[in-house]
């Protein structure tokens, strides 16, 4: 059995991962799902591979010998926008996950998890079905909530602009920081569950700082330049 | 006995003390004394001696005889012929261009002068120059047709009512020139400056009695206003000469100088901080009866009263008033009591140099001073009021000021201490985070390494460890959890709690359901700390893992509710976390320790100690059908989890 994207082809995915057992348990796990893997172990291995052309997802450690995850997020996300980009992550601490998202993740995945589960988590992302855990969302909505205040000192961690989350997104984080389900969460606002995951993947792509682009909208938002 | 022997020795210090400060003080007032006398002498306005008329023949009661003048006359109370000075003087026509005038510096009480039979002067016309208690004096052009070359008759009609005599002082007749100088300084000194005090008086009249009307509490202001507007009353309300039309105003103006210096009086009893005495209103009495007496009886009457009542009463009180701030300078020391005192030492002096006159004793061409003095030291007085009520509000102002900088000193203090108290605060909840922290990470992380390092040591199989490994990896993501700020909505710990719980139980195919029978979920807990919630999700786990090994569990379901606490004290909303599963169950404890699991006892018991440390209940029921594990959390979380054991 082999994943194949809409063209039929299998699903290339670029695996950036310095330590070797979890390499292997994570390529095990995506090989035995049916993608085509290609792993690499440090920035410099992993910039040579994504010379070759683009994977249809890139997976990658933050932590790598010669430099940070970080970069290559951003480089990967300006030369293939159409990259889905998954941040590893040994605990799914929000402070990574959410570093890599404002420079263009998509997703993020633990380094524990299950075989199936990690196969499974690529096929969503694949599918546009970002995954977003509880603790993620209740980092998300708690900077929502300081913004809103805008009072002394910002919170710790990654600076991270929630300003143009609509309110219904916002009601979506809530949820899932609550823990409820995505079918739960869709009756409780109304929507339809199918449209769940869209509105997460919209939240990843507004959390995203385009460089430029965002530092235009950062001014014209505070009255710097009038359009 | 011994409060006597212990005032004994106060007396001749106080003695001591009286003496060193009232005899300065007599000494300065004799030294003033002494000025004063001096001051009116050189005050004394000089006259043009060159044309003065001396030599008089006074006709009175049918006797004629010649006179020199000054000349005193009797006392009498009849506008009827009166007493008829008659003299000559000589006028050379080569003087005649700047015109001839006739000058009369003094004269009591109102008086006609006529040349060669031609009246060209009479006092009677302007009231004001009639009142004995002003020095007013009088001039008027001679017209030149009436002037002969040569020797002229001057006749000199002086209108006298009594009790006072009647006095006329050395006439003046020459040319105008030479006489207006003298007048011009008599009018200034006189007339001008009484007229300019009284103003005064009238305007700090009005500026005491609103302090008083707006300080009810200090009547000093009310009473020194009410003595003022008596004294301005008394001097622009212009006394109609007699034959009166109405003959009570000027009575009962008389009555004015006896009240205003009782008003003195009370006022610097009550400006010395002292309580005005009962019997202290007699003073008002002679000022009243000449009030009444003017009020019923026609003249003379209240005039003879108030020479006999009215005028000692005045000094009675100038004495007392002495008295007073003598006695406030030997208290006090102060530059106000000083500074009246010295006032009315001088007020006293002028009276008794007024009461000389009066009487003959000195002749000193009967210049009134009183009346003068005492209205410059009613605007003394005045001043100093206003400036003491200007330097209170200084007081307040910079009062107000400290007060501004010690708010201040004590809100910084304040916020020191606030600051400090944090700091310390601060310091100890860091200390309990990082003692909670290492026991968290001790009793689990420690010991599921400890295990996994057993078990590799052992050989034993890969799934063991396994297990233990990823024991020791979900404690280790619930201590880090536990660190996150929830903001005391337990449901947002749930929330991750899920996520994991879900994940542990899908390779076991196991379905977690999960119910939320309240909207909100659980109630809001500001209280909540890390420790209550690694408690809580440790219990959940721990009865998870034990549907999972032990009861073979297919369904495991989590319902979440609030329930309203009704019953007793507990008042408010409290929680309830239900887990049941579709398993075989265990035998609980008392069943004997059966049931082959010891390790699920230890387990139970762990459950009920983590739900006691967080001050909740947990209710176990277990039957050959499935377990149900319901853990009731309190309304309010304990602040320490050490608290309940």
């Amino acid at each position: 059995m082999s994943e194949q994207g809409e063209t039929g082809e299998a699903i290339t995915i670029l695996l950036v991962e310095d330590d070797a057992p979890t390499c292997w348990r994570l390529q095990d796990a995506l090989v035995k799902g049916g993608y085509e893997v290609r792993s690499a172990g440090t920035l410099s291995e992993a910039r040579s591979a994504l010379g070759d052309g683009a994977p249809r997802v890139l997976l990658t450690d933050l932590r790598l010998p010669d430099g940070h995850g970080i970069e290559l997020i951003r480089e990967t996300r300006q030369r293939f926008p159409d990259t889905e980009i998954m941040v590893i992550s040994a605990l799914g601490d929000e402070e990574s996950v959410i570093s890599a998202i404002t420079v263009g993740a998509t997703g993020y995945l633990l380094k524990d998890a299950f075989p199936t589960d990690i196969a499974t988590t690529v096929r969503d992302l694949v599918a546009g079905h970002s995954p977003i855990s509880a603790s993620i969302a209740r980092f998300i909505v708690r900077r929502t909530q300081g913004t809103a205040q805008s009072t002394a000192e910002p919170p710790p961690g990654p600076a991270l602009n929630t300003a143009r989350l609509t309110p219904r997104e916002i009601d979506i984080l809530w949820g899932i920081a609550k823990g409820f389900s995505y079918a739960e969460i869709a009756s409780h606002l109304g929507l339809s569950k199918q449209t769940v995951p869209g509105h997460i993947k919209n939240i990843y792509r507004k959390l995203e700082v385009h460089t430029r682009s965002e530092a235009v909208f950062e001014a014209v938002q505070q009255g710097l330049i009038k359009l | 006995m011994s409060e006597i022997a212990a005032k004994a020795p106060v007396k001749p210090a106080r003695r001591r003390l009286l003496a060193s400060r009232l005899v300065p003080y007599l000494l300065l007032q004799a030294l003033i004394v002494i000025a004063t006398i001096l001051g009116l002498r050189l005050l004394q306005p000089s006259d043009p001696d060159d044309h003065a008329v001396t030599a008089f023949s006074l006709r009175e009661d049918g006797v004629t005889r010649p006179v020199t003048l000054p000349h005193f006359t009797a006392s009498r109370y009849s506008l009827a012929d009166p007493p008829l000075y008659t003299g000559t003087f000589t006028f050379r026509s080569g003087d005649a261009a700047s015109g001839w005038s006739v000058y009369l510096p003094r004269f009591s009480n109102a008086a006609e002068v006529a040349v060669n039979g031609v009246v060209v002067l009479d006092s009677r016309r302007d009231a004001n120059a009639n009142r004995p208690d002003r020095n007013t004096p009088q001039i008027a052009l001679i017209p030149a047709s009436l002037l002969r070359d040569g020797s002229n008759e001057i006749t000199v009609r002086l209108f006298v009512w009594g009790p006072l005599k009647g006095f006329l002082d050395t006439v003046y007749v020459g040319p105008d020139a030479a006489l207006r100088p003298a007048y011009e300084t008599r009018t200034l000194l006189f007339v001008t400056l009484q007229v300019v005090f009284s103003a005064w008086q009238s305007i700090l009249a009005v500026i005491l009695a609103i302090m008083w009307l707006m300080r009810r509490r200090e009547p000093v202001y009310g009473v020194l206003a009410v003595a003022m507007v008596l004294g301005v009353i008394q001097a622009f309300m212009p006394p109609p000469v007699p034959p009166f039309t109405v003959s009570r105003l000027p009575a009962v103006l008389l009555a004015s100088a006896p009240i205003e210096s009782a008003l003195i009086v009370a006022f610097g009893v009550l400006f010395f901080g002292w309580r005005w005495p009962r019997y202290g209103a007699l003073l008002f009495a002679p000022g009243l009866i000449i009030f009444v007496v003017g009020l019923i009886a026609g003249p003379p009457l209240p005039r003879i009263l108030f020479l006999v009542l009215g005028v000692p009463t005045v000094g009675l009180s100038l004495f007392l008033m002495a008295c007073v701030t003598a006695a406030a300078v030997i208290r006090r020391q102060d530059a106000a009591s000083f500074t009246i005192g010295c006032a009315v030492t001088i007020v006293l002096t002028c009276w008794i140099h007024d009461m000389l006159s009066v009487f003959e004793i000195v002749t000193n061409e009967r210049i009134f001073v009183s009346r003068l003095s005492y209205s410059a030291m009613l605007v003394a007085i005045g001043a100093g009021l206003t400036w003491r009520f200007a330097r209170a509000l200084n007081q307040v102002d910079s009062f107000a000021g400290q007060l501004v900088t010690r708010v201040r000193e004590a809100e910084e203090r304040l916020k020191a201490s606030f600051a400090r108290e944090e700091e310390r605060a601060r310091a100890a909840a860091l200390a309990n985070e990082r003692t909670r922290l290492m026991r968290d990470l001790h009793d689990g992380l420690g010991g599921q390494l400890v295990s996994i390092v057993a078990l590799s040591e052992r050989g034993h199989e890969g799934a063991t460890i396994t297990d233990a490994a990823r024991a020791a990896l979900k404690d280790l993501r619930l201590v880090i959890d536990s660190m996150d700020d929830i903001g005391g909505d337990l449901m947002l710990a749930l929330g991750s709690w899920r996520e994991r719980a879900t994940a542990q139980l899908r390779p076991h195919d196991i379905a977690l359901d999960w119910r939320v029978a309240t909207p909100q979920g659980l109630p809001l807990h500001p209280e909540l700390r890390p420790s209550h919630v690694i408690q809580i999700v440790r219990i959940l786990d721990e009865a998870v893992t034990n549907a999972v090994k032990h009861a073979k569990a297919r369904h495991i379901a989590v319902t979440i509710e609030t329930l309203e606490g009704g019953q007793g004290n507990d008042q408010g909303p409290y929680g309830v976390i239900s887990v049941t599963d579709d398993g075989c169950g265990f035998a609980l404890a008392g069943n004997g320790e059966a049931a082959g699991a010891s390790q699920t006892t230890r387990g139970l018991r762990n459950m009920r100690s983590r739900a006691a440390r967080c001050g909740a209940v947990l209710e176990l029921s277990s039957e050959g059908s499935g377990t149900r594990v319901r853990l009731q959390l309190p309304q309010v979380f304990p602040d320490s989890d050490a608290a309940a054991g």
